[in-house]
């Protein structure tokens, strides 16, 4: 009897443990669904979901807040509108790092959410954001130099200014042939770990041959 | 068995018993609102509203759950209920008034900051306008509200005297912000401006926490956290610089000191002076900051020596006045703020000056010395976003001493000590994204007087539409007498005026336009009976005034691509009887017409950003003795032309060029006349005008830091 009764609760919460597991792909899987047909803010409420039911968890902040970052790029014509979207980003980017500390993925977000400021209006937010993106992609590097994503934005944020100011833009062509061979090597720890940004290393492999 | 599987059965249809949650979210005015995210806290359950508001999902979850209801610029909503009873809802989202496009106090106040919520001008725009040469003093005079005396540089705020704007570096005072100079050139503040990164200027109507100013508050913050460490060297026309930032976990310490010669510019370019020693001054200033788990410590402390001398031209003298002068001024500033428990802030500081000045005036030698200390502590407490209050206490103490030889008389020695002790209090009330209103009053008592003023301060600002606001501020404002008067009576009281300010403004993505129309009663101004005030001369509070005017600002930067432009003007119709005035006149310092333009282009090909300001100002009254009258006359009106040029060798390397007044305006300041009358009964005139009609500036700024994106453009 003893026994039967502790096979049935095992089975049952084990059970509630898969469900919540199959929940969270399900739930994830869903959200870049959304993402990709084109519905960000919907895919950003449902990261926004996902993370505040496993609240210790940086992945559904992290993707919460790229959602958000990119659809923030198509808005630079809108400063309001997009300073808002990137406010709530910002809280998303603080949340992850409560869950992960001193993590090169969260910061390369964070960079990318000041180079929304600084693209949309460069006049306003160059002077004191510029110096604040090379140095979070300088800190990023520190923590982990083999991040392809780390290596090729470092590299993009870099070869802008230097077209800007008409320098040599070869040494940065060679670090995104770099970033192309992290990406061959690297390994994303789940099927959720950020995996993006080998198409765009490509891309900019083939722009600097041109 | 029978019962186990019983147990087991409901638990299962339990979890798979799905209870379907729906309802509809609007905005306080009934719209529906999409997207918003709808979710039971804790759970994966949730949905965004469709575009008709409403939103409709399945949970498993069982007994009384957290539904939240989340928005941008909305307060988010959360209702803790059965979970059965969660259908048919209907959610009203109030305004999140920390949104942007919530109503600010605007009556008075110019941000220019990267952080105010509108702001006319940015940190950086202080430092690239094309007349201002890195002065912020210099650039805030291009606002509208400031009246352009141009020999002497200082803030002229609506009517008022140069000292009735007082400034503070955060929030603590400043007593001596400006360099000294001689009588016919500007004067420049004393602090660099890259060290802000928050400029607040109100010309007028300000919050209960600011005393002790008649006219105007500028308002300066310091920078929380360098970005990195790094070196910066200054080449300039008129002297070197250096500086070198260090950081660390917790804290940063920046130093900066420089060293400022004109003989070599004067060499080339001779001024109207006739220079024995020209002007020299060696500056240091050093910033520590420290951040606690809460809060923050910032330690600023700055030394300066200037020396010059000179022979002024005096038509009464002609072989001219010697004057020289040699000027130390030490000053420090400690600040902490930090976060307590249950919404509240703590915010305190201390300031101390040293100031001294040698001056002798041909056989005169007159040396002074200032010591003066401030110190304030405040609470804030933020009962909701709707309502928060200040309240705080403060202390100044000023402490001048004089002494004046003479070969032919025996040595003085005079002085005062003016104490003031204050406090204050004030709530924000923010009704709605629409309506807000600030309140609050002041207590001052001087200890010099044995006298105590209550001073009340009201502002009210009204949204009217989704991009214009209308403001109302209203203001009594007092302040003792300044040192010339003080060192030779204390027997009198505080000076007082009252604001009334009406503002309107629109702000469309780019484009600010501004009105404000204001008056200004001036009572128990200080009169005398003398030319000169001194130990004879009999003082009294009987002075009044008034001042009255409309400011207009227009700026846009959106219009035309990489073209940022904005234009001021002010009227102004004042009139006093202090001092010793035979009547109410237009003192000598206002005029009626300011008209100030300032253009920026950016031109992306040549790295370079180009600009140019224009000032017009309407003439200024003086004394013509030939004529009946007391400020019977006036100059004609003063025009410049500024233009610069500031180019980007490389990320790191700057060159910078500026022209003051490119068209040679020959500008007249006002006039003087022989005490006696010559032929024909004829007093002579000599007109008062600009140590150089022409200034130019070149510089070389180089900044050597780590990762090489850092440049000093916020510098110059």
């Amino acid at each position: 009897m003893y026994k039967l009764a502790l096979i049935i609760i095992m089975f049952l919460t084990s059970q509630v443990e898969a469900q919540t597991e199959t929940q969270y792909e399900t739930g994830m899987q869903k959200a870049f669904a959304l993402w990709q047909d084109n519905k960000p803010e919907e895919a950003a409420n449902l990261f926004e979901r996902i993370a505040n039911a496993d609240n210790q968890n940086w992945l559904p902040s992290y993707y919460a807040a790229q959602v958000l970052i990119y659809d923030a790029f198509s808005k630079l014509q809108e400063p309001k509108a997009m300073e808002l979207q990137l406010k709530r980003a910002q809280n998303f980017i603080n949340d992850a790092t409560t869950n992960s500390k001193d993590n090169a993925e969260v910061l390369v977000l964070q960079a990318l959410l000041h180079t929304a400021y600084v693209a949309s209006d460069g006049a306003k937010y160059g002077m004191t954001l510029a110096p604040k993106v090379a140095r979070i992609y300088a800190q990023a590097y520190k923590l982990d130099p083999k991040n392809p994503r780390v290596v090729l934005k470092q590299a993009g944020w870099n070869k802008g200014s230097a077209e800007y100011f008409g320098q040599d833009i070869a040494p940065f062509c060679k670090e995104f042939d770099k970033a192309l061979e992290l990406f061959a090597n690297f390994k994303p720890e789940s099927k959720f770990h950020p995996n993006w940004g080998k198409e765009e290393a490509e891309a900019m492999v083939k722009s600097c041959k041109q | 068995m029978k019962l186990f599987f019983a147990i087991f059965i409901t638990l299962i249809s339990l979890q798979l018993s799905a209870q379907t949650i729906s309802g509809i979210v609007t905005d306080s005015n009934n719209n529906p609102i999409e997207c918003v995210n709808v979710y039971l806290e804790g759970t994966y359950d949730g949905a965004s509203t469709i575009a008709d508001g409403t939103f409709s999902f399945k949970t498993n979850a069982i007994r009384t759950q957290l539904l939240v209801a989340s928005f941008i610029s909305f307060e988010t909503f959360t209702l803790s209920a059965d979970v059965s009873t969660l259908n048919n809802l209907k959610i009203v989202l109030r305004d999140d008034v920390n949104a942007l496009d919530t109503v600010v106090l605007s009556a008075g106040t110019f941000s220019a900051g990267d952080n105010s919520k509108i702001s006319a001008l940015t940190s950086l725009d202080v430092v690239t306008t094309a007349s201002a040469i890195g002065d912020f003093v210099s650039a805030l005079q291009t606002l509208p509200g400031t009246t352009t005396v141009s020999e002497d540089g200082r803030l002229f705020v609506r009517g008022g005297e140069a000292e009735e704007t007082q400034i503070f570096i955060d929030g603590i005072r400043v007593f001596t912000p400006y360099t000294p100079t001689t009588n016919n050139a500007p004067t420049r503040g004393r602090y660099s401006p890259f060290l802000f990164d928050g400029i607040t200027f109100s010309t007028g109507g300000y919050s209960a926490e600011y005393g002790q100013a008649l006219s105007s508050v500028l308002l300066l913050n310091t920078i929380n956290d360098p970005d990195q460490e790094k070196t910066d060297i200054s080449i300039m026309s008129v002297g070197v610089a250096i500086g070198n930032t260090q950081k660390w976990e917790r804290s940063a310490f920046s130093v900066n000191t420089s060293y400022i010669n004109l003989a070599p510019y004067l060499a080339i370019y001779k001024d109207r002076n006739d220079w024995k020693k020209p002007f020299e001054t060696f500056s240091g200033e050093a910033v520590y900051r420290y951040k606690t788990k809460k809060g923050r410590l910032k330690l600023y402390s700055a030394f300066d020596n200037s020396n010059f001398q000179l022979t002024q031209e005096d038509i009464n003298i002609p072989e001219g006045v010697g004057f020289k002068l040699n000027n130390s001024n030490l000053y420090f500033n400690g600040s902490y703020t930090t976060k307590l428990e249950n919404r509240w802030k703590l915010a305190s500081g201390f300031s101390y000056t040293y100031a001294k000045n040698k001056i002798n005036i041909d056989a005169n030698a007159i040396d002074d010395t200032e010591n003066s200390i401030h110190t304030k502590i405040k609470l804030h407490k933020s009962f909701s976003n709707r309502f928060k209050l200040n309240f705080g206490a403060e202390y100044f103490s000023t402490h001048f001493n004089e002494a004046f030889n003479n070969e032919n008389i025996s040595s003085l020695d005079y002085g005062f000590k003016n104490n003031i002790t204050a406090a204050f209090t004030e709530a924000d009330v923010i009704f709605s994204r629409k309506l807000a209103l600030k309140a609050g009053f002041r207590a001052e008592y001087s200890a010099l007087f044995k006298e105590t003023n209550v001073s009340p301060r009201l502002s009210l600002a009204y949204k009217t539409g989704d991009k214009s606001q209308m403001s109302l501020a209203y203001g009594d404002f007092y302040q003792n007498p300044n040192s010339s008067i003080l060192k030779f009576e204390q027997n009198l009281r505080a000076q007082q005026t009252q604001h009334y300010i009406l503002n309107y403004q629109y702000n469309n993505d780019g484009k600010i336009f501004r009105a404000e129309t204001y008056l200004k009663n001036y009572s128990n101004l200080i009169k005398y009976d003398t030319e000169f005030t001194s130990f004879d001369t009999n003082y009294n509070n009987t002075g009044s005034g008034y001042a009255k005017g409309l400011d207009l600002f227009y700026r846009d930067n959106s219009s035309i691509k990489n073209v940022d432009y904005w234009v001021s003007y002010s009227f102004l119709d004042t009139a006093r009887d202090y001092r010793n005035f035979t009547n109410k006149a237009q003192p000598s310092f206002a005029n009626k017409h300011n008209l100030s333009v300032v253009g920026k282009y950016f031109i992306t090909d040549w790295k370079s950003q180009v600009g140019f300001s224009y000032a017009h100002a309407s003439g200024r009254t003086y004394t013509n003795p030939n004529q009946s009258g007391f400020l019977n006359s006036k100059t004609k009106s003063f025009n410049n032309l500024s233009l610069n040029w500031a180019y980007l060798l490389s990320p790191q390397k700057i060159l910078y060029f500026s022209v003051n007044n490119v068209l040679g305006f020959k500008n007249i300041n006002g006039s003087q006349y022989a005490n006696t009358p010559g032929a024909n009964n004829n007093f002579a005139r000599r007109a008062l005008k600009p140590a150089a009609d022409q200034f130019f500036f070149v510089g070389f700024f180089w900044t050597i830091s780590e990762n090489g994106t850092d440049n000093q453009l916020d510098n110059l």
